[in-house]
């Protein structure tokens, strides 16, 4: 896979590092603006070609090598720079185009513009933090394009267990898996127990549905 | 050549729609950037309605005005850029134009608005003096402080923004280190929103700031007493001033 990843931040360093572990023989180009991080990142990532380009000059690069390139993650600290990247990208039939974003709001101005891979690098800090302090539902993962999400639910008294297993017996669809308020793991949401957590994954429309319902009439 | 006109913005919907609409009318411009510092009204929808290309600055936890200008710098694709406030209720496509043109003509490189209005206070009592001292070439500058400025892209992507007020002094410095060509056009009168005396103390600070480092960077002044100066503007702020005195 060839890669191109523009910018020399931390995300662009977390990028650099994943790529290289998802495909070791692959070629990673990393485009920086200025010299003195260029050097830096050089050092850093051996395994990578880095080119430093002037901001403008990124989107000529794009377009130069576009017919050779199957991904660009645009990974700045600047999302209106990721925008204009990401964009170019897409006008000229990069196969995948990924955002990185600094700040979160700009999710929906991203996909608007046609950017579907948008990454929200602090999405994980509410969905830890919930399932630390024990949140009633939470949603833990879900794909890019929404066809599968993962979510928790704590179960809290008898009357809620039932209810869920009621939803769950009309739902193939989707998996549970159970860990009781003991800490052992039931795959049985029979062997369920009240005040255990109950993690389910399926389509984002059939969990939210389940969700809904719980929701509501908790903290 | 093409204009982009780039509005900094934070809950402003009600100047949003009217500010948008005469910069579409002014010769030349392109396309409007809207960037806001995290508005919890309706000022991106409205402005995004109006036709305008709008983002969210980066930096989520602290917003800054210079973020703001930097990141409409990045989004826009104008061969010349022309910032505003956002909340000039007299604001027409004449505005624009006045300071584009001189870019556009070829005569500027950057251009600083001045408009009629009873004297700034930080622009009098510590930008003014500041300059004088370190930057002495810039002082025929009668408004230094100006929002209202235009520019040729290219350059905006060679100097540095500070994150705050300091902005509008930093890029006046930073474009006369660069050698560009500077100048200062009248755009008439501006009613604008002033802001009261207790919000100017940060701004005086941060446009204090701004110019010492660069004085420092520019090995106009040593840093130790730069620090000192700084100090000193602090403890004004903060009622602390104990009559050491900071040079």
């Amino acid at each position: 896979m060839r890669v191109l990843l523009i910018g020399g931040g931390h995300s662009a360093y977390f990028a650099a590092n994943s790529i290289r572990g998802i495909d070791p023989n692959g070629k990673l180009i990393i485009i920086e603006f200025t010299s003195e991080k260029v050097e830096v990142l050089s050092k850093t990532f051996p395994f990578a070609e880095v080119v430093q380009q002037e901001i403008d000059g990124v989107e000529s690069y794009i377009r130069s090598n576009a017919s050779i390139l199957d991904a660009v993650i645009a990974a700045t600290e600047s999302d209106s720079l990721n925008l204009r990247y990401c964009k170019t990208a897409r006008e000229n039939a990069v196969p995948l185009i990924i955002a990185i974003l600094n700040n979160p709001m700009n999710e929906g101005i991203f996909a608007k513009e046609g950017v579907r891979h948008v990454i929200n690098p602090y999405g994980i800090i509410p969905v830890e933090l919930s399932e630390i302090l024990g949140s009633a539902t939470n949603i833990i993962y879900k794909t890019p394009s929404g066809s599968v999400m993962v979510a928790s639910l704590r179960i809290e008294g008898e009357g809620e267990l039932r209810k869920i297993r009621g939803k769950l017996r009309g739902s193939e669809d989707v998996s549970a898996l159970l860990v009781s308020s003991s800490g052992e793991i039931k795959s049985s949401i029979e062997e369920a127990d009240a005040r255990g957590r109950l993690y389910l994954m399926g389509s984002e429309e059939k969990l939210r549905k389940i969700l809904g319902s719980f929701r509501g009439r908790r903290r | 050549m093409k204009v982009s006109v780039i509005f900094p913005t934070k809950n402003r919907e009600h100047h949003v729609k009217r500010a948008v609409r005469t910069a579409f009318k002014a010769k030349g411009v392109e396309e409007v950037i809207v960037v806001d510092g995290g508005s919890r009204d309706r000022t991106l929808e409205i402005a995004e309605r109006e036709g305008a290309k709008v983002i969210v600055q980066s930096d989520l936890v602290y917003p800054g005005k210079g973020v703001a200008m930097r990141d409409g710098a990045y989004l826009a694709r104008g061969d010349v850029l022309v910032y505003l406030d956002i909340d000039i209720r007299n604001m027409t496509p004449e505005f624009i134009e006045k300071l584009a043109e001189p870019v556009i003509r070829g005569e500027a490189d950057f251009v600083k608005g001045c408009f009629e209005r009873a004297a700034g206070r930080v622009t009098e009592l510590v930008a003014k003096p500041l300059l004088r001292m370190f930057y002495p070439e810039l002082a025929r500058f009668k408004q230094p402080l100006s929002c209202e400025i235009a520019g040729r892209r290219s350059l905006f992507y060679m100097v540095e923004f500070e994150r705050g007020w300091g902005v509008d002094v930093g890029l006046l410095i930073d474009f006369h280190k660069l050698g560009a060509k500077m100048v200062e056009r009248d755009i008439g009168y501006k009613d604008h929103d002033m802001k009261p005396l207790h919000a100017l103390t940060d701004m005086a600070y941060e446009v204090a700031g701004a110019i010492l480092r660069r004085a420092i960077r520019d090995q106009k002044t040593d840093p130790e007493w730069a620090e000192r100066y700084l100090r000193g503007v602090r403890a004004i702020d903060l009622g602390l001033q104990s009559g050491r005195g900071f040079a």
